[in-house]
């Protein structure tokens, strides 16, 4: 090879990839406006991602899975938490959710919480391409309960373990449904106190009575 | 050494080494709180600023070694001092100042809050003005004879892609996918692209030097070289585009391009190899020599099978944003940036104090310290991650449980962590004894 073959090579290689990434870039960004539902990203979306950035929140958090790997992705979070959750966590992430691996309290005022909570809302509406994937047992498996997906939603397992998995602040439930009926873990779960007055379980009483129903009927079934 | 202005050099690699010493430092902190959950630093440097002072400390030490070898580089191709020393001492200075009011604004809390991309807009504005005074530094030392060689091309050539590059990271976009869409141009356009081609031009000119052969020869290459790597790496910037609001399409460009992009990488290696083998001179300084070959190999492991294990759509739909991705962060960087820069500075600094000879033993023991212990971090963070993977993406366990499973590939990763550091001590050890020692 000569050098000026080795010179055509670098030209063209350059010249051919960057035509084609800067044609595909041009096509994205026409599309990108629908697949990420611009007409929801209101003036508040915008306000929030700000916040989003302000309190570095991406160094910890991955979004998109991009980010620091030290904390749950949110990209999707608004589909398995809802508003009220994400909000009273931010306001006070410790007490929500006392796991061992702490997020700081940002003492975030309303406006910022209510911000965030609707980037983060309008984030979930992005189009990924079905990322991230749903797990392949959880997919597999059918006729899960629908009270184990609440379960999930309110992070109950920052407290309790079932099966090995999950925190110690609280009973494991593992077996719950040999010990309690159904009629006990309703009362515990809109009054933790009425069973033990030192009780540091927060109430569920504010959840619509018939996920509270699925809920007691998941754990119930746990034996 | 052959002429006065290349002497500019010897500050920014003091600094450069310096800055790659505390990247350390805070390693091992950001390293400490994956290790225990109890965190007794989060009020005062909780992850995110520990995080973000790490990978800032990185890419600047690494950007203030590219322009000690720049200024060391371009004297001797250009057969002219440098335009302005004056200037480049003013921009070292500036450079420095604008780092230190980063790191500082972190530990209070006064970010931009873009991965990296962290400065506050204002102090962007500073690195750009940074990166103008540079270029037009080498520009115009370039411009007095203009005896252009491809090395210099190359390495011109990367620098404005560099500097040009930034100011798609600069704007605050109310889309965060349109954000990160521009970001990668960025991230992505640096790193497998204008670094790759700075660093080339730099290694070119390194074994040229080193083993003797003709410059006709390696100048070939290099052209071949950089021409695959832009080939490769500009359409493969598509494998970040799977996710994050991008149209399907890039999961076929971004996954065929970037599976090729090893191939250019592996060419370095068998050209470094042959290079060393076609020697027409005896290599006496060993050690450049060592990091050199060792750089290419650890480049190619690093950043090529590293990078291509989870570059398919396939497989990275279940790895993306998980610990895979750090454990080849950290060995890509390491095999490819941080492993050039120690060679330029074990290449250039003999140079630049007068002597021929000097004790490699200390400087050898860091080689294989840092290497040895760095391959067991990339493979403590994999393993991480693949465990991270099965419990998280497969099972569908909640992430804090996850990483549960993970702790003792965390502790494997912080106790490999520090016998990195020991190695990255003793380089720094030999370092300034060869930047204090006399001809």
């Amino acid at each position: 090879m000569t050098l000026s073959q080795g010179k055509a090579i670098f030209i063209w290689g350059t010249v051919i990839s960057a035509v084609i990434f800067l044609a595909l870039s041009y096509d994205s960004l026409v599309k990108m406006p629908q697949r990420t539902q611009e007409e929801k990203l209101d003036a508040r979306v915008a306000a929030g991602k700000w916040v989003w950035q302000k309190y570095n929140c991406n160094d910890c958090h991955t979004i998109l899975g991009i980010g620091g790997y030290y904390a749950p992705d949110v990209t999707k979070v608004m589909s398995y938490r809802d508003a009220d959750w994400t909000t009273r966590f931010l306001k006070d992430p410790q007490t929500v959710w006392p796991a061992a691996r702490k997020m700081p309290n940002l003492h975030l005022k309303d406006q910022e919480v209510a911000d965030v909570v609707a980037f983060l809302t309008w984030v979930n509406s992005i189009d990924t391409n079905n990322w991230p994937p749903k797990p392949m047992v959880a997919a597999a498996a059918t006729g899960a309960k629908p009270g184990e997906a609440i379960y999930k939603a309110q992070g109950c397992s920052a407290c309790h373990r079932i099966g090995g998995v999950g925190g110690t602040i609280g009973p494991d439930l593992s077996g719950v449904g040999r010990r309690r009926d159904k009629e006990w873990i309703l009362k515990q779960l809109t009054d933790p106190k009425s069973h033990d007055p030192k009780s540091v379980m927060p109430s569920f009483a504010r959840l619509a009575q018939k996920d509270r129903e699925d809920l007691a009927e998941y754990l119930v079934g746990l034996k | 050494m052959k002429y006065e202005s290349q002497k500019i050099a010897y500050n920014y690699f003091i600094v450069a080494a310096l800055l790659f010493g505390l990247q350390i430092v805070f390693g091992l902190i950001t390293g400490a709180k994956y290790v225990w959950d109890y965190d007794p630093l989060i009020s005062i440097l909780p992850f995110n600023t520990s995080r973000a002072i790490h990978m800032n400390l990185l890419v600047v030490w690494l950007l203030f070694g590219f322009m000690g070898g720049t200024y060391y580089l371009v004297p001797e191709e250009a057969e002219t001092d440098i335009y302005s020393t004056t200037l480049a001492n003013i921009q070292l200075v500036l450079f420095a100042l604008i780092g230190v009011a980063a790191i500082t604004g972190y530990l209070f809390g006064w970010s931009w809050g873009m991965p990296f991309l962290e400065q506050p807009t204002i102090l962007k504005l500073g690195i750009v003005v940074v990166a103008l005074m540079f270029l037009f530094n080498i520009f115009m030392t370039m411009m007095k004879t203009k005896k252009w060689t491809v090395i210099q091309g190359v390495l011109l050539g990367g620098l404005v892609m560099l500097a040009g590059m930034f100011l798609f990271g600069v704007f605050f976009m109310k889309n965060l996918a349109t954000q990160y869409f521009w970001w990668w141009w960025v991230i992505h356009l640096w790193v497998e692209g204008a670094w790759e081609l700075v660093t080339g031009a730099i290694m070119a000119f390194m074994l040229m030097k080193l083993t003797g052969v003709e410059r006709q020869q390696v100048e070939k290459w290099l052209y071949v070289e950089v021409g695959l790597v832009l080939f490769t790496g500009i359409v493969g910037t598509g494998h970040h585009y799977y996710w994050i609001g991008t149209p399907g399409y890039w999961l076929w460009w971004g996954g065929i391009f970037s599976a090729l992009e090893p191939l250019p990488i592996l060419f370095m290696v068998i050209d470094t190899m042959r290079v060393v083998r076609e020697r027409k001179i005896e290599i006496t300084n060993r050690i450049a020599m060592n990091w050199a070959v060792g750089c290419a190999i650890m480049h190619f492991f690093g950043a090529g099978v590293w990078g291509f294990a989870h570059t398919l759509p396939q497989i990275n739909q279940w790895t993306h944003g998980t610990q895979v991705t750090a454990s080849h962060g950290h060995f890509a960087f390491f095999g490819a940036y941080a492993m050039l820069n120690i060679t330029m500075m074990y290449f250039a600094m003999p140079q630049l104090r007068g002597i021929r000879t000097f004790d490699q033993g200390l400087a050898r023991k860091a080689f294989w310290f840092m290497n040895f212990f760095m391959i067991l971090i990339a493979l403590a963070l994999a393993i991480a991650g693949i465990v991270q993977v099965y419990f998280q993406r497969i099972l569908g366990m909640d992430f804090l449980s996850a990483q549960e499973f993970m702790k003792l590939w965390y502790a494997v990763f912080w106790i490999s962590a520090w016998g990195f550091a020991a190695g990255v001590v003793m380089f720094l050890i030999d370092f300034f004894r060869l930047a204090k020692a006399k001809a």
